[in-house]
């Protein structure tokens, strides 16, 4: 008995003294957070007639200094800005229209024109909402430039609430 | 009997820890090593107060370029390593990367005008390689080949460039160069679209003159 009771004691000592090394690498996240280029401005929410296709303006707003490809970009192998809403959230995108793009050149390369959002843009969203209340996890897939470097493609998380009547 | 389950249970208790503990300690190291691999290679942009202008400081800089094998176009292996003895220009583009298109042209005269002084590029594409779906993946290989083509290119164009992220320091923004003198030490890194002067100066410190 006593020999049990010593191997219970060993356990939790063991236990105790490791506990540190399990809880410092859930917390110690030094992974370094880079923003995204794109913010998804609003609206966080939205009532619309049920089964009735209606367009929502989504807001977005491209970082300082950044732009991003529009959804018609004059060059071949650029990535167009697209907006999705995944299946089955109760809510479908009809269609999505986008706005016309701003001529951007690189300084190094002043004759070539590219087409882009900067600063603050909409896309407008015709939605068909089932009845009742669904969140929305809608994607912006897009690739960001600055005038000198370009950052690999990313998808953000457009979510907002739809509430159909 | 009560006594030996007693026992038991408290010896099986003590495997368990060691286990949880062990597998806890390894999940540890292997996130500390991550960051300490990352932290070593990534790099900053600092002003430079002679020139007003941005400069790329790489710790890799005077280190050994971290050596790779990665597939070409074709398929075929291609190694840092097989280098050897040449001053070499690593430049890591995109398709979808503008700035890229625009350097790449000053990349393959500056290859002509030293290549007979050993001066050798290696294009590693940094775009993402669908590996789960081989039509997808054959896709992304032939939109590589057509870009390159388009840009000319005619130095050897290395793929899935994102497998060197750690060792190169991030390459979350392209473009981004280093340059490798013939003894495989990297002289000179280069991030963001510079100038073709910037370029020609950094081959020249690859090639000792």
């Amino acid at each position: 008995m006593r020999r049990g009771l010593v191997s219970i004691q060993m356990a939790a000592i063991v236990a105790f003294a490791l506990s540190p090394i399990f809880t410092h690498a859930q917390v110690d996240d030094s992974a370094r957070l880079k923003g995204s280029a794109v913010e998804y401005l609003f609206p966080e929410q939205v009532t619309v007639p049920a089964s009735k296709a209606t367009d929502v303006t989504l807001h977005f707003r491209v970082a300082a200094g950044y732009h991003i490809n529009s959804h018609t970009p004059r060059e071949e192998f650029l990535i167009p800005t697209t907006f999705s809403i995944p299946d089955g959230a109760g809510v479908r995108l009809d269609k999505a229209v986008y706005p016309a793009g701003t001529d951007f050149t690189l300084p190094l390369d002043p004759t070539n024109k590219l087409s882009v959002y900067n600063n603050e843009f909409t896309i407008q969203a015709r939605i068909v909402a089932d009845a009742g209340s669904h969140l929305v996890e809608g994607k912006l897939h897009f690739q960001a430039c600055d005038k000198s470097v370009c950052l690999p493609p990313k998808t953000i998380p457009v979510a907002f609430n739809v509430t159909g009547k | 009997m009560k006594r030996n389950t007693l026992v038991l249970t408290a010896v099986l208790f003590i495997l368990s820890t060691f286990a949880w503990a062990g597998w806890a300690n390894y999940e540890y190291r292997k996130q500390a090593a991550d960051r300490m691999l990352a932290s070593v290679a990534q790099g900053e942009l600092v002003l430079d107060p002679e020139s007003g202008t941005a400069q790329y400081l790489s710790p890799l800089k005077g280190k050994p370029a971290p050596p790779f094998v990665l597939e070409d176009l074709n398929g075929k292996k291609v190694s840092l390593a097989s280098y050897k003895g040449k001053a070499v220009l690593i430049n890591f583009w995109a398709t979808w990367c503008a700035p890229c298109k625009i350097e790449t042209p000053w990349i393959i005269e500056l290859r002509k005008q030293y290549a007979s002084q050993g001066f050798e590029v290696i294009g590693i594409s940094a775009d993402d390689l669908n590996r789960d779906d081989p039509k997808e993946l054959a896709k992304d290989k032939m939109e590589i080949a057509q870009s390159a083509q388009k840009l000319h290119i005619d130095y050897p164009v290395l793929i899935d460039g994102a497998t060197l992220d750690k060792p190169y320091g991030g390459l979350d923004e392209l473009p981004t160069s280093f340059f490798v003198n013939r003894k495989g030490l990297v002289v000179a890194a280069q991030l963001g679209l510079t100038s073709k002067d910037d370029i020609e100066s950094n081959i020249k410190k690859a090639l000792g003159n």
